[in-house]
């Protein structure tokens, strides 16, 4: 079904250690993965699992200490690689939204399109007035983060990411730290975004989003991919212990 | 008696005007070239850069370590005797370059302190954009962190002000020193003459705290607006 892999993960170990070289532990443990253009990944698992340090190794927030990344075409570890300019064409959504707090929404969807894309001013503003709009918040456009719910500030971030023409979307737990009101509207923006053919990794607890929208799930536990599956499959027969002692908890 | 006073003011006071102006320029340019200074070595501090980080380290410990009168002793008596033909300063160079030195240590520390209480979200946001570390900084910690630096900073400034009477002992003649060689000629008059000094600074420093409660003010307003 797909035979063009945009991100090609193999056999990346990470481990944390403490200043001094006292503890260390072992966040990722020889994982490989790739994700297909189009492609909608959801990546499961408890806290502590590695999961979000997997996500944010995607676009090199986090190192890794061996294995391989390609992204697009061009290694991640590679000395030669630029990572700004690979950046910008991973769009990433965080738990805590990070919006730029001295910044409107508006000029938080501005900022990066001129400093980054080196788009006009006029034709960023554009952009980011029509994306405001796709994501709902247009009425909101001249508040500061400060003045924004929890709901509308993911939506902003949405908007910023979706600015620079990404062609990968990463989602951090997204909709966790939001009132459960709110979790609703950011995940049918994030359904939308998959509906259009985005490709996208999402790291999420919410298993119903993961049912619907995902083409493929991975499970993670202390750093290992446990367990990858359709959701069909993996919903109805999980085949590790692990896996279905998890479903259990939180289903 | 008040008729006493007023001419004793009114003799002394062009002379101790120009002790003002020499306070107000000595203070004004430590205060600039020191903060220029002090935020550069502020902004390196804040990058861990290897080496540099360390040494600038070292140059704030031993300044905010040491007492200034000392500090000013350094510069004025040892640096110009080192035989170093560019050290052999007057005294005057002397006492601007040790003011300047002194107050960069007080406002490196100011700003790696507001860099780094930039929440790390907001320079990790600004990477995941695809920002490089100058763009990061120029566009999104610096202008957050400033807002951060307009309460301690006032406060380094004014007493960067009043610790420009020290270079008095150093023959600098400034506004204590004039005062003081006011009270030779108006020798009975010593209390008044200090108290006039005193009120003559506290004019100087007082618009500065009520101009830093302005700024901070203005710059927070953005903040302090919250409909949650």
């Amino acid at each position: 079904m797909f035979a063009n892999p945009i991100v090609s993960v193999e056999h990346i170990s990470k481990t944390f250690r403490s200043a001094h070289g006292r503890s260390a532990h072992r966040a990722l443990d020889d994982i490989s993965l790739t994700l297909e253009k189009g492609e909608v990944l959801v990546i499961i698992g408890p806290s502590g699992s590695g999961k979000s340090t997997l996500l944010r190794t995607l676009n090199a927030l986090e190192s890794f200490d061996s294995g391989r990344i390609m992204v697009d075409g061009v290694s991640l570890a590679d000395r030669s690689t630029d990572l700004n300019r690979l950046r910008a064409e991973i769009g990433m959504v965080f738990q805590n939204f990070n919006l730029f707090q001295h910044k409107t929404a508006l000029e938080n969807v501005v900022l990066p399109q001129i400093v980054v894309r080196k788009r006009s001013r006029s034709e960023a503003l554009s952009r980011a007035q029509s994306l405001l709009e796709k994501v709902g918040i247009a009425d909101r456009a001249n508040h500061y983060s400060s003045q924004l719910s929890g709901g509308q500030q993911q939506r902003v971030a949405i908007a910023r990411a979706l600015a620079m023409d990404p062609k990968i979307m990463l989602f951090d737990e997204a909709t966790s730290a939001l009132d459960p009101e709110m979790v609703g509207g950011i995940l049918d923006l994030m359904r939308g975004l998959a509906a259009e053919g985005m490709t996208m990794a999402v790291v999420t607890h919410e298993m119903g989003f993961a049912r619907e929208v995902a083409d493929r799930i991975i499970f993670m536990d202390a750093g290992r991919i446990v367990e990858e599956g359709t959701p069909g499959s993996f919903f109805t027969s999980p085949s590790h212990e692990r896996t279905r002692a998890f479903l259990d908890q939180i289903l | 008696m008040l008729e006493h006073y007023w001419s004793v003011t009114t003799s002394l006071l062009p002379f101790l005007w120009k002790g003002f102006l020499e306070t107000f320029y000595v203070s004004l340019v430590a205060i600039v070239v020191g903060s220029l200074i002090g935020a550069l070595i502020g902004v390196v501090r804040s990058q861990r850069i290897p080496l540099l980080t360390g040494l600038f380290g070292l140059y704030i410990h031993v300044l905010r370590g040491t007492p200034f009168l000392v500090q000013l002793y350094v510069f004025y008596f040892v640096l110009p005797n080192t035989g170093i033909s560019w050290l052999s300063w007057d005294s005057r160079t002397a006492a601007f370059v040790a003011l300047s030195v002194y107050t960069s240590s007080y406002v490196a520390e100011i700003i790696k302190a507001a860099i780094e209480a930039v929440p790390r979200g907001q320079s990790e946001a600004a990477t995941a954009l695809g920002m490089n570390r100058i763009q990061r900084l120029w566009y999104v910690v610096f202008p957050q962190a400033l807002k951060l630096t307009v309460p301690p900073m006032s406060s380094v400034y004014v007493m960067i002000i009043k610790s420009t009477a020290i270079l008095s002992v150093v023959g600098i003649s400034e506004l204590t020193r004039q005062g003081e060689v006011s009270i030779l000629r108006y020798p009975r008059d010593i209390l008044f003459i200090y108290g006039l000094i005193a009120f003559i600074y506290f004019l100087y420093c007082y618009p500065v705290l009520r101009f830093a409660r302005w700024a901070e003010r203005r710059v927070g307003m953005a903040r302090t607006v919250d409909l949650d």
